[in-house]
């Protein structure tokens, strides 16, 4: 922890915030106002009072550059480090408390445009989005008979893997390809 | 004091024919060409004739390291061996293995920066090196062991820090598909037969002494943390393969595994290997997983770690212990396998399919039992060819037209075919002891079904799938990934090309809009790299980028870098805009030895070695015409299997024009000449080759 850092009111909560963004977790308004109240914060001999904990919050935001807050499905605000954890991975973790459908396609057009990558179907039973296949399947149904995601295109490569791409980004000529070299081209060719 | 540090200062070299040893200084006579390849070029043009063949006592395998080897620069383990090879077809020319572990740092550690094996002993020997005894001793006892007995024996006479390069089988029968193996897994392919030739089973080298940093040591720790702060994973792809916390991008493709919830499962106890954030240098070695990348997660549960070369983080050899092997196979199969790369997938690249598929238990199998033979029997894989030529002539039914009936009923195809792991048992070792028409054949290379077997080398260029290229070789990150580039530097050697220069940066796993902001700064213009897929036009970047790229390879082969991690161009360091540094090699270089060098200077040495290189072929081949005779193309380069025209999304094939435009390009950037592809006058005297000037000007090979 930077210096400056140390001795402030806040100082334990920063340290959650940052430990809990390590291990892939943000943290909301609740969890850190019940740390100030917890933690019975004083400054200059006077304690402060529980109605004033939001006024330290924001001091803190303000204070400190790593945090970052990030709105919710609810757009309540949550909170993580950016030396600890990417815009990218707060993302999925917010639409991991929404519809599966929209995690998989956010993450596979993401993807798709930003990486021009295909995604394989099982990166989705891992963390962090640990969806069953039972959900997977689900949502991949529901894609196909919905308007709004006919971009979103599966192929299969030539050892039976899953990927989707989607068609605003990747042409049907290059999704299928990419997905071979991905999953076949790189291991054959080392 | 001496006045380099880096080099030990001597190269031992080693008469096999009279038993004679003796030591030359490095400095006076290679340190122009640095060590690795570059002395191993340079031994082949002084005192190997044009003509000379590979398993002639005049031949010389060289053994090279560089100054960087034994030092504390990342992943330094690397020895260059360099001989006339006899898989290079039609006509035997100079190529180089390379083999990690820790050879190369125990040679430094003993005194050495090389060893000039010359000669042939007129019985089995191997040669131990400890310090400054050098004996050859005898190896009847050792002859017709494999490579682990081999191994264990002179370990126990040595000491458990001695490192031995053994030959298996395959190479004491002069199999050319044969490797030289040291610390059991770490392989060198092509040069067994060579050393076998010799009568030479091993050379075992034992250092008590280290490797002088000339430079300030305060500016050297500083170089090698930041050097480690840059690195990756495996082949420095620098994005995980699935999305971490502290990471903006992920790439399925890529080598960086490393994930809570995988765990090496065989560890005791199993160690989960995290999240693995880039800024936790202690946690490097957990990122990559090479049998898991390659064999997929049922690979995990049998992983107890990492193994690796010489000062190396990556720990790129993956050790696995597979309890019901021996059991299931057994043939002496031991539960613990290790390795990496081609040679760990060799098992299962060796069949068409199998029922439960590439990932299933069965082709994981497969892969064990095809490590464990041809680790032990010294056999070679020509970076998958001789799978690729087994499958397409047994199912295009070859084989049994060309071997005899008995021949072919003394094989259990049926297991084959059913992609039983078991038949590798029935084929490898027949073909480390040559036995019968069929392994002799594979052993000799793909150029032996061209010759002895009069199938047509032009039908083999026409199929991608087969993935050959030209002299008995296969193609190694070519167009297919790396387009023009890819394409150009597939022309310059007399085997694969061996070359992750450009493909540790193309493969690391940034988006296509990093890559390029990275390219304009290393290459002059973000239109220097390509989006997979979608290639554009060659231009003047591209050629810069190609040039570099094989420069950068020869530099990494001659300090002893592993060019299977070096470059170190980009990083996983968010903050520095996922930049590496370029200067890595000259600051190494520089501290190492004391002779301070810029970057573009220690390229420029870089290009010496590469046209010594040239130099060697055009005196061997007898001709100046390379780009004619040697710098060629396959044909399915230019074709798409779809008929794609060249340029459209998702070919990886070329323009025929295009191509040759950037054969001009690179010619020109190397200061050869344009029509023939040999160097000009002026550019070898520049490169202070100018005794190889003066040679050709006698010979009629200067331009």
């Amino acid at each position: 922890m930077p210096t400056e850092e140390q001795g402030k009111p806040f100082q334990r909560i920063l340290l959650m915030i940052r430990e809990r963004s390590k291990e892939g977790q943000l943290v909301s308004t609740k969890e850190i106002l019940q740390g100030f109240k917890n933690q019975g914060l004083w400054i200059e001999g006077k304690q402060i009072a529980e109605s004033n904990h939001e006024t330290l919050l924001s001091g803190m935001m303000k204070e400190i550059n790593d945090l970052r807050e990030i709105p919710d499905q609810e757009g309540h605000p949550r909170y993580y480090s950016s030396l600890l954890m990417s815009e990218a991975y707060a993302k999925i973790l917010i639409r991991k408390e929404g519809d599966p459908l929209l995690l998989i396609t956010n993450t596979v057009r993401e993807s798709s445009a930003t990486c021009s990558r295909p995604t394989p179907i099982s990166l989705f039973l891992g963390p962090p989005f640990m969806l069953s296949q039972e959900e997977i399947d689900t949502c991949l149904l529901r894609m196909r008979e919905d308007n709004q995601y006919q971009d979103i295109r599966q192929t299969t490569t030539s050892i039976g893997t899953r990927f989707l791409y989607s068609t605003l980004y990747l042409t049907p000529d290059r999704g299928p390809m990419l997905a071979e070299w991905i999953d076949v081209g790189q291991v054959n060719n080392p | 004091m001496a006045k380099y540090g880096g080099w030990a200062g001597k190269v031992l070299r080693v008469d096999l024919s009279t038993g004679r040893i003796s030591k030359e200084g490095t400095i006076e006579k290679y340190k122009d060409v640095l060590g690795g390849t570059g002395l191993g070029y340079k031994v082949l043009w002084d005192e190997v004739k044009p003509g000379t063949k590979p398993y002639d006592s005049e031949n010389k395998l060289i053994f090279g390291v560089g100054p960087l080897a034994g030092t504390g620069a990342p992943s330094n383990g690397r020895t260059a061996i360099t001989t006339i090879y006899p898989t290079c077809w039609p006509k035997p020319l100079v190529a180089t293995g390379h083999f990690g572990g820790d050879f190369a740092s125990q040679l430094k550690y003993a005194g050495y920066d090389g060893i000039i094996v010359e000669g042939k002993a007129d019985r089995p020997v191997w040669l131990s090196i400890t310090d400054g005894k050098v004996e050859i001793k005898d190896a009847r006892s050792l002859w017709g062991q494999g490579i682990r007995r081999a191994n264990l024996d002179i370990v126990q006479e040595l000491g458990p820090t001695a490192c031995v390069a053994a030959i298996g089988i395959a190479g004491e029968n002069l199999v050319p598909m044969s490797t030289i193996i040291n610390n059991v897994s770490h392989s060198a392919g092509g040069v067994g037969g060579v050393m076998g030739a010799k009568n030479l089973k091993a050379i075992a080298v034992r250092g008590s002494g280290y490797v002088r940093v000339a430079g300030d040591k305060g500016e050297w720790e500083k170089v090698i943390k930041h050097h480690l702060s840059l690195l990756g994973a495996n082949n420095q792809h620098v994005v995980p393969n699935s999305p971490q916390p502290w990471a903006e991008f992920s790439h399925p493709g890529v080598r960086w595994v490393a994930s809570k919830g995988r765990a090496w499962g065989a560890a005791q106890p199993p160690i989960d290997t995290g999240t693995c954030d880039p800024h936790d240098l202690n946690r490097i070695a957990y990122r990559t997983n090479n049998a898991a990348f390659y064999l997929g997660k049922i690979a995990w549960q049998y992983t107890v770690r990492g193994n690796g070369c010489t000062s190396c983080p990556i720990r790129c050899h993956t050790l696995l212990r597979v309890p019901y092997l021996p059991e299931k196979y057994g043939n002496g199969i031991t539960e613990y396998i290790q390795s990496t790369c081609v040679r760990l997938i060799f098992g299962r690249f060796l069949y068409k399919s199998f029922a439960d598929g590439v990932l299933g238990r069965t082709a994981f199998d497969a892969c064990m039992v095809g490590v464990y033979l041809i680790d032990d029997l010294g056999i070679w894989d020509n970076y998958g060819q001789i799978e690729r030529d087994f499958i397409k002539i047994y199912y295009e039914g070859i084989i049994k037209n060309k071997i005899g009936d008995a021949e072919f009923k003394s094989y259990s195809w049926d297991k084959y075919e059913k992609g039983d792991p078991s038949f590798l048992f029935d084929l490898i070792p027949r073909i480390a002891r040559k036995e019968g028409e069929l392994a002799t054949v594979l052993g000799r290379g793909t150029g032996a079904l061209f010759d002895q077997w009069g199938l047509s080398e032009g039908e083999w260029k026409k199929d991608e799938k087969i993935g050959y290229w030209k002299m008995g070789h296969p193609q190694h990150h070519s167009n297919l990934e790396a387009y023009q580039l890819g394409a150009i530097i597939n022309t310059q050697y007399n085997r694969d090309v061996q070359c992750h220069t450009h493909t540790n940066f193309l493969r690391n796993g940034l988006p296509i809009k990093e890559q390029k902001r990275l390219a304009k700064d290393l290459w002059g213009s973000e239109d220097a790299v390509d989006d997979i897929g979608k290639y554009t036009p060659m231009n003047i970047n591209k050629a810069k980028m190609t040039r570099w790229t094989l420069l950068r390879k020869e530099l990494h082969d001659s300090l002893s870098l592993c060019n299977w991690m070096a470059p170190v161009v980009a990083s996983p360091l968010k903050e520095r805009g996922y930049s590496g540094d370029d200067t890595l090699e000259s600051l190494l270089y520089s501290l190492a030895t004391g002779e301070k060098v810029s970057r573009e200077e220690l390229d420029g040495i870089g290009d010496r070695i590469f046209c010594l290189h040239r130099a060697l072929m055009i005196r061997d081949m007898g001709t100046k015409e390379m780009r004619k005779e040697h710098d060629t193309f396959p044909e399915w380069v230019f074709k798409d299997p779809q008929n794609r025209a060249p340029f459209t999304p998702g070919t990886t094939h070329m323009e025929k024009n295009d191509l040759n435009l950037g054969m001009d390009m690179f010619y020109n950037l190397l200061g050869w000449d344009k029509a023939t592809g040999s160097p000009a006058e002026e550019t070898y005297k520049k490169l202070k080759l100018g005794y190889v000037a003066e040679e050709f000007k006698k010979n009629g090979l200067l331009l």
